[in-house]
This record gives C-alpha cells, sequence and structure tokens, in this order.
C-alpha cells in the first residue's frame, strides 16, 4: 500500500470524525448527537417540556393555571360500590374553608365502606405519603419527622380519638406545623388513608 | 582456683541483677494493667451511678416513670426537657417561671389561655411565631404533676463522670488502615523487583544483540539505539501497511459506535438548577418516590414535584441554605423551577407509567436505575426500541389479582405451556408503542 497524501488525509479525517462523535456522547451534560432533533424537542406543546418561548400565553409559558375557582372533576368520584353491591353516593367535592375542621368533624363521615381491601390499599398510600414523616407504626418517628421535629404519636391521648372528618380535614389542608397534602392524594385516596391512621391509632 | 571462683561469683551476681531488674519490669507492668484495669472499672461504676441517680431522683408529687411515658407521648416531639428549643420551648425549670395553676390551665387549653388575654402566654405565642400547642383537655392534676415530676428529674444537671475506658479502643480501630499500608508496601516492593528483573534482562538482551551488531553500535547510546530500530521497523513495508490497516479499522469501529450511538443519551446527567440530591432525599430520608412523582402509579407521566411538594418539608427544614432559599424565590416570583429533561423519548413514541408500574409492577430501578443512590440523576438504559421490545420478550405479564386479565390467561394457558410473556399480549405491536 502506497502512503500518498490521499491516503493520509483520508485517515486523518475518519479519525477526527469518529473522535468528534465520541467525546460528543461521553459529555454527561450534553444529549449527543441526535438523528431527529425535532422529535426530541418537539414543537408540539409536551407536558413537563418546553423548549421555545410560547408565543400566545402572555408569560411565554405553555402551562396555564386552571380559571380560579374550577374544580378538576376527574380527581372527583361521587359513588362508591359497596361490598353488599349497592352504592353509596357522597359529594366528594370539598367545599369546607380550611378554619372550619370542627365542622368537619361532625358533619363529614367516611364514605368509602370499611373492608380489608380498602384499609390495604389506605396503608400503600400512607406508605407513599406519611409514612417519612409519621413513621411505620404512626408513632412520629419517620426519618424525615426527626428533621422535621414536632410529628405526633397517633396512638397518645390527644390524638387517639380523631374521627374521620378530623383526619380528611387535616390531610386536606394541613393543621399547625404540618401542610397541606391536597395536591398528592386525592380525596377518595384521602379517605382510604383515613381508615389506615384509624388502625394505627390504636397503638401497635 | 581463685580466679576461676571470682569470675563465677561475678556472673552469678550479673545473672542476679539482671533477673532483679526483670522482676522490676514485671512489676512496673503489672502496675501498669493494674491501674488501666481500676480506672475502666472506676469510670464504669461512676457511669452506672450517675444513671442511677438519674431514675432514683424524689419525686415531687407526681410519678416520675409515669410522667416520663407521657411526656415521651404526647410532648417530647416538640419540647426538650433541657432549655433547648424544639418546636416549643425547652422545659427546663419551667416550673421557676410559672406556678402550678398556670401550667395545668396552658397544658389543659392553650389557647384558651391566649384567648384569656394572659400577657406571658400571648408574649410566648408571638415569639414562637403563633404556632400552636396541641390542646391535652383530658390531663388532670395527677397526669400534669407526673410529667411536671418528670420534667423535673430529668433537666436536673448530673455530674457526669469522665468515662476513662473510652481510651482503650482507639489502637483497635486504626487496624484497618494499617493494614492497607501493609497491602501497599508489599505492592511497591514487588514492583521494585519486577523493575530490577525487567532491567536485568534488557541487559542480556544488550550484551547478545551487541554480539552480532558489531563494535561500532557499543559506542551510540540507548536512546540513539531505539531510534535506530524503530527506523529499521518504520522502513519494513509489511508492518507499516499491518498499522495503517488496523488504525483505519479501529477508526471505523469507532465511528459505527458513535453512529449506533446517535439519539441514544444513555449516561446523560445534566446539572441540574438546583442541587437537588436524590440519594439524600430517597434514600437516606426514605421518602419514597411516589410522594414527590405523583402521577407514577396513576397516568402516563409520573411528573415533576412542583415547589408546593418541597415546600412541605422545607418550610422548616434548613430554610437558611442558599440550595432553598432558590425554592422560596420560585415561589415568590411566580416562575417554575426549570429542571433539565433527563428522559425523554422521541415523539414517536408512546410510553405509560402506570402501565408498567401499577399494572405491570415494575420497580423503578428496572428501567432507571438505582436511583436512591444518584446525587445527580443520569439516565442508565439505553431507552431504544430494541430496550423496549427486549424487556416486552422477556417479562411476564402480571396477572395477579387482576381481573382483567383473567379469561386471557386462561386461554393462553389453553394452547401453550408457558407463562404469558408481554409479546403473547401485542406487547410488539407497532401501534401499541407508536402514534
Ligand atoms: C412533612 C412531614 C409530614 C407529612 C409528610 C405528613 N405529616 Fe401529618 N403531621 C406532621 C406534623 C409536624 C404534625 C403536627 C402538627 C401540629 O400539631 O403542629 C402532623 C399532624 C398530623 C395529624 C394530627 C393533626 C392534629 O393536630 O389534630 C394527622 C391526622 C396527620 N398529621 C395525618 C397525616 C397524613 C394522613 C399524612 C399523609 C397523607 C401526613 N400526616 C403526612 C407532619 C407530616
Ligand atoms: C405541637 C407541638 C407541641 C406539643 C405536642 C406540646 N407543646 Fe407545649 N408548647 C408548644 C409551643 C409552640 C409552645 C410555645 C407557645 C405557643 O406558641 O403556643 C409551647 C409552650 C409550652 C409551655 C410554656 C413554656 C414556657 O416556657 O412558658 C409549657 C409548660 C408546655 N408547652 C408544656 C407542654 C406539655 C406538658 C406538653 C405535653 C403534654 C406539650 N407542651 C406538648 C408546642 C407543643
Ligand atoms: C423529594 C422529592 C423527590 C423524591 C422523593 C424523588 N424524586 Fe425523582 N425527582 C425529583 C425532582 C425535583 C426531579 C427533577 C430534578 C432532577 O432531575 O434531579 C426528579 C427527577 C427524577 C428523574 C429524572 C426525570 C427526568 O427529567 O427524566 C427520575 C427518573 C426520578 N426522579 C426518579 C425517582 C425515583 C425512582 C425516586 C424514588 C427512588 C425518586 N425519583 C424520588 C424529586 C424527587
Ligand atoms: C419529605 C421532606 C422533604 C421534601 C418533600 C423535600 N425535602 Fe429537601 N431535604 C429534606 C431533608 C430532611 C433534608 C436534609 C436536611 C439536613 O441535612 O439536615 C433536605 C435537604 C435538601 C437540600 C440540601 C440543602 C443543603 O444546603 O444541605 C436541598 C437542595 C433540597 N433538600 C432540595 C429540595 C427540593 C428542590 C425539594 C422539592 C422537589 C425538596 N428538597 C423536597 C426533606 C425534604
Ligand atoms: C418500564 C420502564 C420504566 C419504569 C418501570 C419506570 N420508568 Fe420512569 N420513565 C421511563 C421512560 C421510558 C421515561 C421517558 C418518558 C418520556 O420521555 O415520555 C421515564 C420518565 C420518567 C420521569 C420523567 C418525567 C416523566 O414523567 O416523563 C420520571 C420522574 C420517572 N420516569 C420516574 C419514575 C419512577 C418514580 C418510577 C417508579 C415508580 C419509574 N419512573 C418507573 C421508564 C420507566
Ligand atoms: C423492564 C421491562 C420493560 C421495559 C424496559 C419496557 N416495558 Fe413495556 N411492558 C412491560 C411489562 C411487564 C408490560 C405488561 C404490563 C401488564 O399489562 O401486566 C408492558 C406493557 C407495555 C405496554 C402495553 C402493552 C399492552 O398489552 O397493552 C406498552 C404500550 C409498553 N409496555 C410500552 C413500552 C415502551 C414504549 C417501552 C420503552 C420505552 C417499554 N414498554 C419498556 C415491561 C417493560
Ligand atoms: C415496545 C414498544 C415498541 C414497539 C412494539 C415498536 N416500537 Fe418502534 N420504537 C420504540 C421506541 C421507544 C422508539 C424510539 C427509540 C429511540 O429514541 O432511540 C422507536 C423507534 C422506531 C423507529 C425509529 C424512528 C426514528 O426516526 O428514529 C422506527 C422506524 C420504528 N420504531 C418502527 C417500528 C415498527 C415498524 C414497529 C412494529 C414492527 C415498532 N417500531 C414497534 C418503541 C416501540
Amino acid at each position: 500500500m502506497k502512503v500518498s497524501l490521499k491516503n493520509i488525509s483520508l485517515a486523518l479525517s475518519i479519525v477526527t470524525f469518529s473522535t468528534v462523535v465520541l467525546t460528543s456522547c461521553s459529555d454527561n451534560n450534553s444529549t449527543g448527537w441526535e438523528f431527529a432533533p425535532n422529535m426530541y424537542n418537539s414543537r408540539a406543546y409536551e407536558p413537563l417540556t418546553q423548549w421555545r418561548k410560547n408565543i400566545i400565553n402572555a408569560d411565554g409559558k405553555d402551562m396555564r393555571s386552571p380559571v380560579a375557582g374550577t374544580i378538576s372533576r376527574a380527581n372527583y368520584q361521587t359513588s362508591f360500590l359497596q361490598d353488599d353491591s349497592t352504592v353509596v353516593n357522597d359529594l366528594m367535592v370539598y367545599n369546607l374553608p380550611k378554619d372550619s375542621i370542627a365542622v368537619a368533624e361532625v358533619t363529614l363521615k367516611n364514605p368509602i365502606p370499611w373492608s380489608d381491601k380498602a384499609e390495604e390499599e389506605g396503608k400503600v398510600l400512607y406508605e407513599r405519603n406519611c409514612l417519612h414523616c409519621h413513621g411505620e407504626k404512626g408513632a412520629g418517628d419517620g426519618a424525615v419527622g426527626k428533621v422535621y421535629k414536632g410529628v405526633p404519636n397517633y396512638a397518645s391521648d390527644a390524638y387517639k380519638n380523631m374521627n374521620d372528618g378530623h383526619i380528611f380535614h387535616v390531610i386536606t389542608y394541613g393543621k399547625g406545623r404540618m401542610w397541606s397534602h391536597a395536591s398528592q392524594v386525592n380525596p377518595e385516596e384521602r379517605w382510604k388513608i383515613v381508615h389506615y391512621v384509624h388502625r394505627l391509632q390504636l397503638g401497635n | 582456683m581463685i580466679e576461676n571462683n571470682s569470675s563465677v561469683v561475678l556472673q552469678s551476681e550479673k545473672v542476679g541483677i539482671l533477673h532483679y531488674i526483670n522482676m522490676i519490669r514485671k512489676f512496673y507492668k503489672s502496675i501498669l494493667a493494674l491501674s488501666v484495669a481500676v480506672s475502666i472499672s472506676i469510670g464504669y461504676v461512676a457511669a452506672q451511678d450517675s444513671t442511677s441517680i438519674a431514675s432514683a431522683a424524689p419525686a415531687g408529687g407526681g410519678d416520675v416513670a409515669k410522667g416520663e411515658g407521657l411526656f415521651k407521648n404526647n410532648c417530647a416531639q416538640c419540647h426538650a426537657v433541657t432549655a433547648e428549643v424544639v418546636v416549643g420551648p425547652g422545659l427546663a425549670g419551667i416550673e421557676e417561671r410559672r406556678d402550678y395553676a398556670w401550667l395545668k390551665n396552658w397544658i389543659n387549653n392553650p389557647m384558651g389561655v391566649i384567648g384569656s388575654g394572659d400577657k406571658y402566654a400571648n408574649e410566648l405565642y408571638l415569639k414562637y411565631n403563633k404556632t400552636q400547642m396541641t390542646a391535652f383537655a383530658a390531663f388532670g392534676d395527677e397526669e400534669v404533676k407526673s410529667i411536671l415530676a418528670y420534667v423535673k428529674s430529668a433537666s436536673t444537671p448530673v455530674a457526669t463522670a469522665p468515662v476513662a475506658g473510652a481510651v482503650a479502643t482507639t489502637p483497635a480501630e486504626t487496624g484497618g488502615g494499617t493494614f492497607i499500608n501493609v497491602i501497599l508496601v508489599a505492592l511497591l516492593v514487588i514492583m521494585g523487583l519486577v523493575l530490577v528483573a525487567l532491567l536485568g534482562i534488557l541487559q542480556l538482551l544488550n550484551r547478545l544483540s551487541g554480539a552480532d551488531a558489531g563494535a561500532a553500535d557499543t559506542s551510540l547510546s540507548f536512546g540513539e539505539k531505539l531510534q535506530a530500530s524503530f527506523k529499521n521497523i518504520a522502513a519494513n513495508k509489511t508492518v507499516r501497511s499491518a498499522i495503517v490497516w488496523a488504525f483505519i479499522l479501529l477508526a471505523t469501529k469507532a465511528t459505527f459506535d458513535g453512529m449506533y450511538g446517535i439519539g441514544v443519551h444513555q449516561g446523560y446527567a445534566p446539572k441540574q438548577p438546583i442541587a437537588f440530591s436524590h440519594k439524600l432525599h430517597a434514600g437516606e430520608m426514605k421518602i419514597n418516590c411516589a410522594y414527590c412523582h405523583t402521577g407514577v402509579y396513576k397516568g402516563k407521566q409520573s411528573g415533576i414535584p412542583s415547589a408546593n411538594i418541597c415546600m412541605n418539608c422545607h418550610n422548616a427544614i434548613k430554610r437558611e441554605s442558599p440550595e432553598i432559599q432558590k425554592i422560596y424565590t420560585a415561589i415568590e416570583t411566580n416562575k417554575p423551577i426549570e429542571w433539565v429533561r433527563v428522559h425523554n423519548l422521541p415523539d414517536l413514541a408512546y410510553f405509560n407509567h402506570a402501565q408498567h408500574t401499577n399494572v405491570g409492577g415494575l420497580e423503578c430501578k428496572n428501567c432507571h436505575g438505582e436511583i436512591e443512590k444518584m446525587e445527580v440523576v443520569q439516565q442508565r438504559s439505553s431507552l431504544t426500541m430494541g430496550w423496549c421490545i427486549d424487556c416486552h420478550r422477556k417479562s411476564e405479564v402480571n396477572g395477579k389479582d387482576n381481573g382483567y386479565y383473567a379469561k386471557l390467561m386462561e386461554a393462553h394457558s389453553a394452547v401453550s405451556k408457558g407463562a404469558m410473556k408481554v409479546q403473547d399480549n401485542g406487547g410488539l405491536e407497532c401501534a401499541k408503542c407508536h402514534y
């Protein structure tokens, strides 16, 4: 084989090409080469993603806040099938204001009838949303609870008698140092958690 | 004979002195050991003493043991028995600050006392940013007295004895370090030996090559010799073309590898606007993924938490940290935090989380790797079509407690022996993943 200028320049161009490709991939801050970038950063609106300024919305964001006072109906289931195949209807739209915990205590009753299954689902939801503060047994000893401080023991005297409405209201609006968890658990899930909190109030 | 005798005497005298010195050494050693043992046991006894003093402290009108139970269950999450502020003030010396009647009233109904216009209570309430204390209406005199008795006994400082035994553990701890040092030294020695052997071989080779290269070459230095031999090799045609070919092959392989990597974001770990650590939150603090990624069991998108979810904790935790202040700024200026997206499928593909996590029962780490160990989120899987298909060929459909699949499973087991894989359920149909 002859080592001509042509051969050398060919080899050189291959080498530079491949190093460019390779190095562009090994940088953690870059996605590397994309074959059709428009498919990744699309012109269509996508959830959780925005690549360019929105020219229609005044603040330049694709996201829009819901109109004040509107409620997303999709999250509000209003009837529940009971084990004996009867249906309980309940207006799940919760419209008591934040300071009405006393009203909630006397007017609200858990519309989801107790069953092993409902409590089991409540347990899963409790473990996802409450356990890190309130602890596995509800004793206020979760890993975050120790840093956050002031998390009570459900089984202690001041808390062992909390009723359905009280707990539902606390999850919805928070109370004292605990903040609202309404954006994380919808009403149906809240009522299932209430079943499980009642279990924890019994202690062990 | 006399001389001999005297020498013998001298020797025995020497032995005697040596023996004497030895005895003294032993004596000192045993004294040292004894003193160490004594000081350890003194420390131990002293430590035990101090605890026994604490538990036997006089009970002033209430039952300390009962009070301890009540306090730990009801008050400890907000109060310390020392002067340390937890949520509310430390309770050390509380009985000097307030009289019993006030305390009883307060514990039964703090908001009532504040509402009654009590000056002390109102000032305290303001000082603690209007944090409401839980009311313990059911507590009678007995409970309150027990708690106060416990607070008093636990807050009186007990003379803490110096712990002499603690020193004994230090040598054992450094043991691991010295072991590594030994290994390092041994490695160094081995490397030295190898170097010497190599040098020896080199010299031998030199001498052998010197024999047939002739006397002229001996005047050349080692470097010049090396240069000459390289020139010889480079002049050889076959060697030269072999090198060029190897180079071209390697470069082509690298190019193809690089081209297969186009559109694959594996390893992507961009820097985020806030130094948020999954290792800390999901790993050490054991916060469930779904607490922040609220949609992951419910919908297509698992979602990125909005600032109000961070605030559930950071309204109190580490407020002063500059990283946390960025969350506050985002809320105050009503601008969302602009996280950099990591995992991103092209628009032509459809992926749904709930189908995999809730229905399929897969864990996050099957696809995302061990997020709970990452400081910065990195894309660990390739997210290529081959990756999706591979898993659909291997994984079984999760039919447990799922009435929706019951008939399908039955039909499948009628015609086939193996478990139902995702591919048997249409997991390889183009339209399932492509719009
Ligand atoms: C960030 C930590 C945190 C999380 C997460 C959390 N809580 Fe709490 N919770 C608290 C604290 C702190 C209190 C004490 C509030 C006070 O009295 O100041 C509390 C109090 C309560 C109370 C008693 C309120 C009262 O004083 O009557 C209930 C009931 C409760 N939480 C239920 C829940 C449920 C259900 C969840 C899960 C959906 C949950 N919490 C998640 C921190 C948390
Ligand atoms: C939810 C947290 C919380 C719990 C639980 C709690 N406290 Fe308090 N406590 C406070 C706060 C906060 C204050 C300061 C006043 C205020 O802001 O209301 C306070 C004030 C006090 C004071 C007055 C302190 C002073 O320096 O004058 C006493 C006494 C007291 N608490 C006793 C108790 C006892 C006894 C219990 C248990 C039976 C208890 N507290 C449970 C939060 C709590
Ligand atoms: C305290 C809230 C929190 C918890 C708990 C949490 N995450 Fe995240 N996660 C975030 C935030 C905020 C981001 C965006 C910033 C980033 O990428 O680091 C994120 C990003 C991610 C991403 C990358 C998203 C993208 O852009 O592609 C993945 C994957 C992820 N989380 C998985 C998990 C898993 C798995 C767990 C449970 C082990 C978990 N997260 C727990 C808050 C949380
Ligand atoms: C359930 C409670 C919880 C939630 C929700 C939470 N964090 Fe944290 N965060 C913590 C705890 C606990 C620490 C550790 C504090 C410590 O080291 O003392 C922490 C530490 C941090 C730190 C390190 C602060 C420093 O200077 O050391 C950052 C940054 C942070 N969090 C950001 C966030 C962001 C952003 C979110 C929202 C996506 C968030 N956190 C949600 C509990 C939480
Ligand atoms: C079967 C594989 C798979 C499993 C299991 C999985 N993910 Fe994902 N995840 C993906 C893919 C693929 C994407 C990219 C989606 C896209 O771009 O549309 C993604 C994206 C994400 C994102 C970015 C935001 C979004 O919604 O697109 C987060 C956050 C996330 N996953 C969290 C989780 C958590 C938490 C779990 C566990 C409960 C989990 N994932 C389980 C494959 C998986
Ligand atoms: C870790 C294994 C795994 C990976 C990786 C994976 N899947 Fe799946 N996928 C499953 C399993 C298991 C099911 C079946 C769930 C069930 O119905 O029980 C499934 C089901 C599906 C379904 C529904 C199929 C049906 O029958 O309706 C779609 C669509 C899907 N996956 C798309 C994807 C896409 C797109 C990717 C790649 C981005 C992907 N999956 C990656 C395991 C995986
Ligand atoms: C399990 C889900 C799944 C199924 C089934 C599937 N694909 Fe894909 N396909 C994907 C994903 C995810 C990508 C994007 C891969 C990437 O970004 O690297 C993709 C990419 C592609 C691309 C490349 C597009 C481009 O521009 O890069 C083509 C072409 C394609 N698929 C064709 C098909 C055909 C034809 C079928 C049916 C035989 C099929 N796919 C079935 C998930 C799937």
